[in-house]
């Protein structure tokens, strides 16, 4: 397990290099100029000025080698836009928000999303079932800006019962954002163990389990949900990264300070130096998200704990 | 289990009744406004909250280049002059008053003036900032405001690896002759230059915080100020407060204590703010959807702006008089009314309703509707009329769904408009400079810097960095230099009327087609309705608040 544990972060060294000489080509490739954010032409003097001061006026190899330099010693440079503040400050000041509402948003789709769709497996095809299935299909078709709208407008301006429109500050506050952002992993959640968990009712060792005159509860606790969660452990990985850095909808919707949103407007507003330090950031989570998804695995099923050794 | 599985379900079911109702129960509106009727008197609590819609990129007066940090900085900073707001004339702020003798401006600093660390203000202060602004090494995007002073440009343009800067810095016409006076030599008459000052790029910095903290002396910690109110919190993209100063020289007619900040870039959270009373103002901005259901309350605030919306048109691809034919066929109300939304103005020039001079245009040759008879029958009298437009816009909201209602105008005429949207930052550089020729006709708009039609109508000269219609008349050219030494303003608005004329008069060139004049939208509660303005400049001035009860 160690071993397979130290390959695995030997490999993220290629893996961030290929990334960022990835997203450093495509962010010269596309036009625009980082310095020109209105329709106010830049002066010549100007525009040298400002080539100058960030490096810009050198050779593109030049240019990625001082960058790499950066990633290793922990300095992603100046941000181009946002004069006053470096890609540090911005992570450092933004990030810790968006793991809070990734992760409180991650947490309702879990403690909501798993009940529900064990629910809808032990009473399939009957009422309980039906209703359950109705909210995961409302909460995969309805888009999280939608909910998120809705809520503001019911929550805090026509019934006004006592949550906030916007802002991160309060746990007040940080209700109606988490639940606007957990909604779809929710709905996912839900469906996902309702399918799983229906195709392990069927399995032989189920139906053993319950012959030796095991209790119920013990059956679909111990050997049912264990064994119906393995694939929600795989979507887990890729969805918590997903809601960490997806959600740029929410943040800008709830005025939230997160992250989210300058990974977007950076690459609008071509100020390469944050898009590259953001991907960077991101390319880590998933990486990351992915390891630990894998550890995972082991301790659900030994079996391939024994295959990787 | 049963009976545990059923309260979760219970629980469950709420949400989703939740959520079931708000979906079918859309379109009531509510109208809770922020506080109560005003009555004029003077509340006990003299605290605002102001919904601000961007995060300001940098609060250093050298480097800040939009609407939000300008207005932070025009609170918390003290300008050399600050604009009536509504005559727009220069009014004596930290400067009590100046002269001009031929291309020299003489600023008289007050000996009031204080910096939030004890320092007085001094003329020295000015010279500094504004040198430090021009300098090479700063790499300010701003630094051609400054561009009209003697010498600037040469000691801008200078390469650090290269030349010796500080003996073109020397050369700069900016010199503080004692503490309180501040002398500036101009490379031509500029009469407009003492309202220019009022820009946020003319303010000064605190030498000693810039020199200590670099790049961080604008954080609330560091920052020195020299204005009504302090930077008391910037939490970056989340919240910016500012708070009364009491050792401000004229501190004892300030009666806002505080202004607290949320910053809420989105406008729908924005308006759901204010109607949930968390906001008194809503700088934000409405979006269209809600600006009909808002309009009709009474914290609904529409204030002019000193800018255009424009359709430029490439001189070389579409010829004069189906220029003129495509500036006629243009319904501007229509679109107003249908699609923009906000009140703008029709625009029947490029010079805006509202600046000094505006008075001496003749702007009655286009009309606020379309006369498509009239464009029919110019469009006759073209043979090599380009009945192919090819129409660029950008992709922010809204204008591509103006290019549509155009180009329904234009086929009116039997002229087919193929749309192509693009991306912003693609977009700027696409359209110029040096002006693209497979453009026909692109969307564009222009907002003033300082109160002088000068700004915009240098915009049509030959050698305009923003010009992207291929117009070039030298006698335009030679007037626009006759206004730029001309101190007399009523000569000089003479010579805009002229020069106005010669793009959307009679005989006027039509290098572009005026759209609207913009509008600045705000939301009031009716406390402080009454003294919190904004101006052409879509600046507002906090020292002047008060809030009522």
């Amino acid at each position: 397990m160690t071993k397979f544990i130290i390959r695995r972060l030997l490999w993220t060294i290629p893996v961030l290099l290929l990334v960022v000489l990835f997203t450093f080509l495509m962010m010269r490739q596309i036009k625009g100029n980082p310095f020109r954010k209105t329709e106010r032409a830049v002066p010549a003097s100007i525009q040298r000025n400002l080539d100058r001061k960030f490096h810009l006026d050198q050779p593109w190899y030049v240019q990625y080698g001082e960058y790499v330099k950066g990633v290793f010693t922990a300095d992603l440079g100046p941000s181009l836009v946002l004069r006053n503040q470096s890609v540090n400050d911005i992570v450092k000041s933004h990030f810790p928000v968006s793991l809070e509402l990734g992760a409180l948003a991650f947490l309702f789709a879990i403690v909501v999303g798993i009940p529900l769709g064990v629910l809808a497996a032990l009473r399939a095809n009957k009422p309980t079932d039906y209703v359950a299935m109705l909210v995961a299909n409302i909460g995969f078709a309805v888009p999280s800006f939608l909910v998120a709208t809705l809520l503001i407008y019911y929550c805090s301006v026509k019934w006004n019962i006592g949550l906030p429109t916007s802002g991160w500050s309060t746990w007040q506050s940080k209700i109606l954002p988490s639940i606007a952002l957990g909604f779809l992993p929710m709905a996912y959640f839900a469906r996902l163990v309702r399918g799983t968990m229906l195709e392990t009712l069927q399995q032989d060792y189920v139906r053993t389990a319950r012959a030796k005159g095991l209790r119920w509860r013990r059956v679909v606790g111990l050997h049912v949900l264990r064994n119906s969660l393995i694939p929600v452990v795989t979507a887990a990985g890729p969805l918590l990264g997903g809601v960490i850095t997806g959600s740029f909808i929410i943040e800008s919707i709830f005025a939230i300070p997160g992250i989210g949103r300058y990974y977007v407007n950076s690459v609008t507003a071509r100020d390469y130096s944050v898009t590259m330090g953001l991907t960077i950031l991101y390319a880590v989570i998933v990486i990351f998200a992915n390891l630990v998804v894998d550890i995972l695995y082991g301790f659900l099923d030994p079996r391939t704990r024994e295959a990787r050794a | 289990m049963r009976t545990r599985s059923s309260i979760v379900l219970a629980a469950l079911l709420v949400a989703v009744a939740a959520l079931v109702a708000a979906g079918c129960g859309g379109g009531s509106s509510s109208s809770s406004s922020g506080s109560g009727g005003g009555s004029g008197k003077l509340a006990a609590d003299q605290t605002i909250t102001i919904a601000w819609g961007s995060e300001p990129p940098s609060l250093d007066p050298g480097l800040a280049t939009d609407t939000t940090s300008a207005n932070v900085l025009l609170n918390i900073m003290d300008p050399l002059v600050k604009l009536d707001p509504k005559t727009l004339k220069p009014l004596p702020s930290l400067a009590q008053s100046w002269d001009q003798k031929g291309n020299t401006v003489t600023f008289h600093l007050r000996k009031d003036g204080k910096w939030t660390n004890g320092q007085p203000v001094t003329a020295n202060d000015f010279a500094y900032s504004w040198l430090r602004t021009i300098s090479p090494q700063l790499g300010a995007d701003y630094a051609y405001q400054f561009f009209g002073i003697k010498g600037a440009e040469a000691y801008n343009s200078c390469d650090p690896k290269k030349q010796d800067c500080n003996a073109m810095k020397s050369k700069v016409g900016i010199s503080a002759p004692d503490k309180y006076t501040l002398k500036v030599q101009l490379t031509s008459a500029q009469p407009w230059f003492i309202q220019q000052v009022a820009h946020t790029s003319f303010l000064a910095v605190n030498r000693q915080a810039v020199e200590r903290w670099g790049d961080k002396w604008t954080e609330p910690s560091h920052i020195v100020t020299d204005g009504p109110f302090k930077l008391a919190v910037w939490k970056h993209d989340a919240e910016i407060d500012l708070a009364k100063w009491s050792g401000w020289r004229n501190a004892k007619d300030v009666k806002l204590q505080r202004a607290n900040g949320k910053i809420i870039t989105d406008g729908t959270t924005a308006v759901q703010s204010f109607d949930a009373g968390e906001v008194q103002v809503n700088t934000t901005g409405i979006p269209p959807s809600d600006i009909p259901r808002e309009k009709t309350q009474d914290t609904y605030q529409n204030y002019p702006a000193l800018g255009t919306y424009y359709y430029g048109l490439n001189v070389k691809n579409v010829p004069l008089q189906e220029r003129k034919a495509l500036a006629f066929a243009i319904d501007r109300k229509s679109i107003i009314d249908h699609i923009a939304q906000a009140d703008q103005v029709p625009a029947t020039s490029f010079t805006p309703k509202g600046i000094p001079g505006f008075s001496d245009i003749k702007t009655d040759y286009l009309q606020p509707t379309a006369d498509v008879s009239k464009a029919k029958s110019l469009l006759g009298k073209t043979p090599n009329a380009n009945k192919n437009i090819t129409l660029f816009v950008n992709d922010a909201p809204g204008h591509k769904e103006i290019a549509i209602a155009v180009q329904s105008q234009w086929k009116k005429l039997g002229i087919n408009t193929t749309i192509k949207v693009m991306e912003w930052a693609q977009y700027l550089q696409f359209l110029g400079p040096p002006p693209n020729q497979a453009v026909d006709a692109y969307r564009n708009g222009w907002i003033g810097d300082f109160v002088d039609d000068i700004n915009f109508l240098q915009l049509w000269t030959c050698k305009s960095g923003n010009n992207n219609s291929n117009y070039c008349d030298p006698k335009y050219d030679a007037l626009v230099k006759k206004a730029e030494n001309t101190t007399d303003n009523a000569a000089r608005y003479k010579i805009y009327a002229q020069l106005e004329n010669m793009l959307t008069g009679p005989n006027g060139a039509f290098p572009f087609v005026p759209v609207y004049w913009y509008t600045y939208v705000t939301q009031e509660a009716t406390s402080v309705k009454d003294s919190f303005n904004v101006n052409l400049l879509d600046q507002f001035d906090l020292s002047k608040v008060r809030v009522t009860s």
